[in-house]
């Protein structure tokens, strides 16, 4: 079953677009990596989605309605992210006794017990909790719901690396157990690409790709060696981006849809397979050079 | 058992991984095999690239499905393994040696004799 449908879909905001040309469709019981750069409209999208945001253009449909003032997308589905607040009146155990009430599938038990094994103090306003704490008390939050759609918006802020691993080992075995709808954005996709079934990137509000995690890794190759011979093989390939050469070696990223014979004829040609999150970096490069050239322009400039 | 740097995909990982596990006959023939839940749990991965691994053995006819019961070993199932192991992935392994006794000028009894001591000294170590 669809759970999310989007087409088209445009959310701008008087200081321009957040989210510009968004096509996808995301099925039941999946989780989903979201992935792009600083600014790519992720948060964006993922609040659209939830019926935080009205949308200025296109078509988006969460369990079959528009989500914008829907209660039934709000009863069943929950966005989680740093800036989500809480009255400092209540403390972290009210919190965990107050969600009981909101959401029917709630597990206090799950609840209680994450929050004693991650250490959270439960008679403090969340105002007392570290960065890291805080975003872990949402994380449980977030699993203890069992929402059907769930949107966790880069959910291990702040958390050191031990308790997002831990974080991330609790989402598997609480969906393993009870599958649901689950979109998780971060920028260590290193970090989610074997929790992750699907994978989304965007680049300036727009879908660039939306592949099955497995798809992306076999996406593209990284072809190297004398500069010549790589510009020559790769002419007739698709191109997705050159890397700066180390000496007289060059580096092309191309498509990994060669035929056997194209790749037998590349010779001496070193092929090399490209991570996922290498690839989404490629996708998305600015066609204005690296770091290095801000350093060398004011110097030589 | 997992080599999460390794460029070799997960859900292929696991496919060798458990062909590897019949092998030992850790699993006998009409024996019942891990789901994808188990092997996600296990492997700290999600149950979708667990669910291809398992559909890799089913297509090579390793493993077959009982509807609503999962996915059981098939009788030939070690033999087949076997079998493609010895086609595939030993005599590619063999195919570098050769080409690399070559590069290095290493002569075929040579050769030979190199893979003779190492057997003998892998047997020392089981005995």
């Amino acid at each position: 079953m669809t759970v999310i449908e989007c087409s088209h879909l445009e959310k701008r905001y008087s200081g321009g677009a957040g989210v510009k040309d968004a096509d996808f469709t995301i099925q039941e019981n999946t989780i989903t990596g979201i992935v792009g750069r600083n600014g790519s409209g992720k948060t964006t999208l993922m609040k659209t989605i939830a019926g935080y945001l009205k949308v200025t253009g296109g078509e988006i449909s969460v369990f079959g309605e528009n989500p914008f003032n829907s209660l039934k997308v709000s009863a069943n589905s929950m966005y989680l992210d740093e800036y989500t607040m809480f009255s400092n009146a209540l403390t972290t155990k009210d919190i965990l006794h107050h969600h009981s009430r909101f959401y029917p599938n709630w597990d206090a038990q799950l609840a209680q017990r994450l929050a004693d094994y991650f250490s959270i103090p439960m008679r403090v306003g969340t105002d007392y909790l570290s960065k890291g704490q805080k975003n872990t008390f949402y994380g449980i939050l977030g699993l203890a719901a069992r929402c059907p759609l769930t949107i966790f918006d880069e959910p291990t802020t702040g958390m050191d690396a031990s308790v997002r691993k831990d974080f991330y080992r609790a989402l598997l075995k609480d969906y393993l157990a009870h599958p649901r709808t689950i979109l998780i954005s971060s920028h260590h996709l290193d970090e989610i690409d074997e929790l992750i079934e699907d994978l989304l990137l965007i680049d300036g509000g727009r879908t660039v790709l939306h592949l099955p995690i497995e798809g992306v890794k076999e996406y593209a190759m990284a072809v190297s060696g004398p500069a010549g011979e790589v510009k020559n093989w790769s002419a007739q390939q698709d191109v997705i981006a050159h890397l700066e050469d180390q000496g007289s070696i060059s580096t092309v990223i191309v498509k990994n849809h060669f035929t056997a014979a194209e790749k037998a004829a590349a010779g001496g040609l070193r092929f090399t397979p490209v991570s996922a999150s290498d690839l989404c970096v490629y996708l998305t490069r600015r066609n204005i050079g690296g770091i290095d050239d801000v350093f060398s322009n004011s110097q030589h400039g | 058992m997992l080599n999460h740097d390794s460029s070799k995909p997960i859900y292929i990982q696991i496919a060798e991984w458990l062909e590897t596990e019949i092998l030992h006959e850790r699993f006998k023939p009409h024996e019942k095999m891990f789901s994808q839940y188990q092997l996600a749990d296990q492997f700290n991965i999600n149950p979708a690239t667990a669910a291809k691994g398992l559909t890799i053995l089913a297509d090579a006819g390793i493993l077959y499905k009982k509807r609503g019961l999962g996915m059981f070993v098939t009788e030939e199932a070690a033999e087949q393994i076997r079998h493609r192991r010895i086609n595939e992935t030993l005599s590619a392994l063999i195919s570098d040696v050769v080409a690399e006794a070559e590069h290095l000028n290493v002569k075929e009894q040579d050769l030979i004799h190199m893979i003779q001591l190492e057997q003998s000294r892998r047997k020392g170590e089981s005995s």
